[in-house]
């Protein structure tokens, strides 16, 4: 099933030959990934690594030989942390699973939220042993006989490639743990991590408050060990390499006008860099870029396009790369209205639990809709301002906070554009409505 | 308007899956709780003592969805 490899991204590599070089020039994904603008079926052709090819690559995993305490300190000395959004230090996370003293399950959750993210699609589809690796690793550090791993229902491609890989494995004869694959509606709250544990203890996919954290009750009451399938991809590495030799890395999800990319890049790339793969040359420049996705930061791009593709970096300037969306916008285009666009999708996939949700994020969603649409009545943009307040932190899941996170940024960055909306009813880039969404949203389903 | 924990002792909090906006507890307890919007709780989350304390866990107590609770530490 050799497919010639259809190579986009800054390091090319011609042919599909199996990596043999040192470890440290091994990522998780080495080449670039072609997705439509929306979905998770691929649109190129990279080839996915059986077990055969993995193991050629990175040689066969070893069991853990101290019990884990080698690849616990290693996690935390690298600083790795949660690629779902969170950033929340994995080091931490095994041990509180860890304390629990065993009988506990480890979840892969690969259920990407975000609709423009298709990160894990790309690590699952092409590296799916990768992931596997880190997940076997995790089980036995934190003492776990089950692994689940969590999709959208109609991901098809990336569960073939899991089951795929998970019959490979069987095959070999090794003990590992049982790996399960389980799927959730796809909306955007399934990959939420309460809504994934409520889903997997038989209640529905839908978030809940956890008085007690899913490290210490999780699934059907066991300890949980949940994560984000690159996280699981970059503790494989992590355990491969030790952390003398391990490269900081992060998977983005660069959003085109045709396409998305997903690419591997390093602290040592810019925002800039990724965007130039998505960017004609001879175009100029965004104006704006969305990090993060639906629930994360709208920026300038001159504030942000020498930022260094890194957590810690982004965190610097109180930002965050989130799950690693990065969507440039346009510099004819109008921000606002591709944040009215979000928060309509937002407002429509509230789980519809908690007040401040139900009820705040439809009100700040209208109004910013009226804003576009201007110009905007008496005391609305008070209205809007004292909404915002009142819904950021306020739900049982984060949907809300992402929501709010969104409309403050774009209020602050498109300013320009906020003051003749309101004022005049006219936009500055004249009705870009016809030119069709820069951000594609799905149907809130 | 997040609330996040600014002291030690013991908080009120709400879990806001479980709340239905019944609004009893602004009611029982308005030195305590306030009412946003749409009329549903928010909660300082500043540490709870004496008379307060004592509206805190009279509200934990009324509430009809099980939705309050207190938080030490």
């Amino acid at each position: 099933m050799t497919h010639p490899l259809r190579l986009v991204g800054p390091e090319e590599r011609p042919d599909a030959a199996p990596t043999t070089g040192p470890l440290e020039g091994l990522g998780v994904l080495d080449v670039a990934v072609r997705f439509p603008r929306l979905g998770s079926e691929v649109s190129s052709d990279a080839v996915r690594h059986d077990l055969r090819h993995h193991e050629h690559s990175f040689g066969p995993r070893r069991p853990q030989a101290d019990g884990g305490a080698r690849l616990l300190r290693d996690l935390q000395h690298v600083g790795l942390t949660g690629r779902g959004g969170g950033h929340f230090p994995s080091a931490r996370k095994w041990q509180a699973v860890r304390d629990g003293g065993g009988g506990a399950v480890v979840v892969v959750n690969g259920a990407e939220g975000e609709p423009c993210s298709a990160k894990d699609a790309a690590v699952l589809q092409y590296r799916p042993h990768l992931v596997l690796d880190g997940a076997q690793a995790a089980a036995e550090v934190v003492g776990a006989d089950d692994v689940v791993v969590w999709l959208h229902e109609g991901a098809d491609a990336t569960r073939r490639s899991v089951e795929q890989a998970v019959l490979e494995r069987r095959a070999t004869g090794r003990g590992d743990a049982v790996v399960h694959v389980r799927t959730g509606p796809a909306h955007y709250l399934s990959g939420e991590s309460s809504a994934v544990v409520r889903g997997l203890s038989g209640g529905p996919v839908l978030p809940e408050f956890r008085r007690v954290p899913t490290a210490v009750s999780g699934v059907h009451g066991r300890a949980t060990l949940l994560s984000n399938v690159e996280t699981f991809a970059r503790a494989a590495l992590v355990d491969r390499t030790g952390a003398h030799a391990y490269r900081a890395a992060t998977l983005l999800t660069v959003l085109g006008r045709s396409d998305r990319v997903v690419v591997e890049l390093t602290p040592q790339h810019t925002l800039a860099d990724a965007v130039a793969l998505q960017w004609p040359a001879d175009s100029a420049a965004p104006s704006a870029v969305l990090l993060g996705g639906y629930g994360g930061v709208w920026a300038r791009w001159d504030d942000v396009a020498a930022l260094r593709v890194d957590e810690p970096a982004a965190r610097a300037t109180g930002r965050s790369l989130g799950a690693g969306i990065v969507a440039p916008l346009p510099a004819r285009r109008c921000g606002l209205g591709e944040t009215a666009r979000i928060l309509a999708y937002l407002a429509a996939s509230s789980a519809q639990q908690c007040g401040p949700c139900m009820f705040g994020l439809p009100a700040v969603a209208d109004l910013v809709a009226a804003l576009v649409a201007g110009p905007l009545g008496r005391g609305d943009r008070r209205r809007l301002d004292r909404f915002l307040a009142e819904v950021d932190g306020r739900g049982g899941c984060h949907l809300p906070d992402g929501a709010v996170r969104l409309a403050v940024t774009a209020l602050e960055v498109f300013a320009d554009d906020v003051a003749v909306h309101a004022r005049r009813g006219r936009c500055l880039h004249g009705d870009a409505g016809g030119l069709g969404a820069v951000v594609p949203v799905p149907d809130a389903g | 308007m997040r609330s996040e924990p600014r002291d030690a002792a013991v908080q009120l909090a709400v879990d806001p899956v479980a709340c239905d906006g019944i609004g009893i507890c602004s009611h029982l307890a308005p030195d305590v709780v306030a009412m946003d919007s749409w009329g549903f709780p928010v909660l300082s989350g500043e540490g709870l003592r004496g008379a307060r304390l004592g509206q805190a866990e009279r509200v934990v107590a009324a509430c009809p969805r099980r939705a309050l609770f207190l938080r030490r530490g």
